[in-house]
């Protein structure tokens, strides 16, 4: 029956009609779900939760800091660091800056700095028996520089180098920690909330 | 004489039905004020505050904190303010939308007008509710009790998505009852745009149209072609999820990620998992000391009850509901066991099931209804102490 003659009949025209708002939101649907398959989002939003390749989302917030301060990362430094800690931290709180998740990051800017950097950090691990040691891997700006073990519930000093190479000319200084051995809060738990060190204090040295 | 006679009845029989009527409206005010005393008595016995506005406050305990940010200041873009990982997308539109249209025209603070919206909400899903108890008024007012005057009423009447999709969920019902698709469809796409199990309506709509089509002599194999022949059942099915997708879409445009409700889960530490787990985790969960279960204990045996009940609607051959809340539960389950007692209460079918079940004998609707009513202010007292099963 031609176009023509169908929507001469009232109820046709009725039934073309459905078939018509059907198909409209049908292909709607549709192209919203293969707009949704295709998200436009940056790295870090991706990263953080759509891959969950991470545990610490990254966000814009950068500390200025001065080589040969010590910093406290308990409550009494709480203004001070507040921008340096860009994820993975919990706190601060009387004992610490609590890491939380399986990576934490730390962003300072720093002045021209010339021959490196001695890092200076107070940490007490979080432990849980019959697991008595966190390890720490460090990166700083990409370049991994150094493995510590932890133990026990006292502080300990985690000291290592930074070379010039690993120094960005922009004077920015990122800080990356890995926890291998987070301790999970339930063995059901998100990763999200894994425990692993309590930062104490931090500080640079120029050599 | 006889036309006497027939007109006497006739007038009778008007009279009754206005009786009715008038009980059936009359019902669920009466628990609505009933409640509101009960839980305000509760709110009283813990605060020294006084009127309802600090009333409506102390009872917006948990996720409604979001609910009011929704509605005052809408969804956030990324990165999300104030340096945090937790962003509102997990909270779907449609209630936090609906009271802030409401408080445009009214100038009054949000939790407020959205524990009054409650109200009117769940006191409007008790009469929609008084066809599908099977007009049995015994079943009618443990349902509106339970609603309004219950041990979980706080989550009806203060701002959760509880209220408007108990009241949706109702309607959706309500419209297959009548075979009416269309109306339905519609109130599906509201349920979808309220919360994301919302969706799950459409299962339900297309199982009762397959229902029908069996009833009247149809072929499995045919069932197919018969409903591309229908083009108001397509209508019906296509505009059941538009809510959901609608969001989506919103989603897409502002966040850049139409699954963003989904991703976000990640952020409040939900990871996908095996829901016998997460229930034996539950109940696995013992007490340190006494004998009162823990919170995830609680949680688990309502899972538990729930998909039971669910088991039930199925025997008694709501196929459709029991499908849809058979989901309803065993989706968040799959991630682990938060809110399960609120999203188990909140599954409208399943509280009109046991209200018709206790309706049964005199004795056990007594009984019901006197716990009921005791349970709304303990339940009360826990909810604004925090109680985390309740959450």
């Amino acid at each position: 029956m031609p176009w023509s003659e169908a929507l001469r009949s009232p109820r046709s025209a009725v039934s073309l009609g459905g078939y018509g708002l059907a198909a409209a939101l049908a292909l709607s649907e549709l192209a919203i779900l293969t707009l949704a398959l295709n998200p436009d989002v940056n790295g870090d939003y991706r990263a953080y939760y759509i891959d969950r390749t991470t545990t610490c989302l990254n966000r814009d917030a950068i500390g200025s800091y001065t080589p040969g301060r010590t910093i406290s990362f308990r409550s009494d430094g709480a203004r001070q660091t507040a921008a340096m800690r860009v994820c993975g931290w919990s706190g601060p709180v009387a004992d610490g800056t609590h890491s939380l998740g399986e990576s934490s990051r730390l962003r300072l800017a720093l002045p021209p700095v010339r021959g490196g950097l001695l890092a200076t950090l107070q940490v007490a691990a979080v432990i849980r028996p019959p697991q008595l040691t966190q390890r720490i891997v460090i990166s700083a700006n990409g370049v991994r520089l150094h493995q510590a073990t932890v133990s026990g519930a006292a502080p300990m000093t985690v000291a290592f180098f930074i070379p010039q190479a690993a120094l960005a000319d922009t004077g920015r200084l990122e800080l990356f920690f890995d926890y291998p051995d987070g301790i999970a809060q339930s063995p059901a738990a998100s990763n999200i909330y894994n425990r692993s060190i309590k930062l104490i204090s931090f500080r640079l040295d120029a050599l | 004489m006889e036309t006497y006679v027939a007109l006497e009845g006739a007038a009778r029989a008007n009279i009754g039905i206005r009786i009715m009527i008038v009980t059936v409206v009359a019902v669920p005010l009466l628990f609505a004020l009933s409640g509101l005393a009960i839980r305000y008595a509760a709110f009283a016995s813990v605060s020294s505050d006084t009127g309802f506005a600090a009333y409506a406050q102390a009872l917006c305990r948990w996720d409604c904190a979001w609910y009011v940010d929704i509605s005052e200041k809408g969804y956030e873009r990324f990165p999300i303010p104030n340096a945090s990982n937790v962003g509102r997308w997990g909270f779907f539109p449609l209630y936090p939308l609906l009271v802030a249209a409401i408080r445009s025209v009214l100038p009054f603070p949000t939790i407020l007008i959205a524990t009054i919206t409650s109200l009117a909400l769940s006191y409007a899903a008790c009469l929609v509710a008084w066809p599908l108890v099977g007009k049995n008024m015994r079943a009618y007012v443990l349902y509106c009790a339970f609603l309004l005057s219950g041990p979980f009423s706080f989550h009806f009447t203060t701002f959760l998505s509880e209220p408007l999709f108990v009241l949706l969920t109702s309607c959706v019902f309500l419209a297959l009852k009548r075979s009416n698709y269309l109306a339905a469809g519609v109130a599906s796409a509201l349920l979808s745009a309220t919360r994301l199990v919302g969706v799950l309506a459409v299962f339900a709509t297309v199982i009762h149209m397959y229902e029908e089509y069996r009833a009247k002599g149809g072929s499995i194999v045919a069932f197919p072609r018969w409903l591309l022949g229908r083009p108001d059942l397509l209508v019906a099915i296509f505009i059941s999820p538009a809510g959901l997708f609608a969001y989506m879409l919103f989603l897409h445009l502002t966040v850049g990620d139409g699954f963003a409700f989904l991703h976000i889960q990640r952020a409040f530490g939900r990871v996908a998992g095996n829901p016998l787990l997460f229930l034996w985790d539950g109940l696995s969960y013992h007490p340190n000391a006494g004998w009162l279960p823990t919170a995830p204990q609680w949680s688990a045996m309502t899972a538990i009850a729930g998909l039971a009940l669910c088991l039930v609607l199925g025997a008694r051959r709501q196929y459709g509901a029991a499908l849809f809340c058979a989901v309803s539960i065993i989706l968040p389950l799959t991630t682990n066991l938060a809110s399960m007692v609120r999203y188990v209460v909140g599954l409208a079918p399943l509280a009109i099931l046991v209200a018709v079940l206790l309706s049964a004998s005199k004795l056990t609707f007594v009984a019901a209804l006197a716990l009921f009513l005791a349970a709304c202010y303990f339940m009360t007292v826990a909810w604004i102490g925090g109680y985390l099963a309740l959450v």
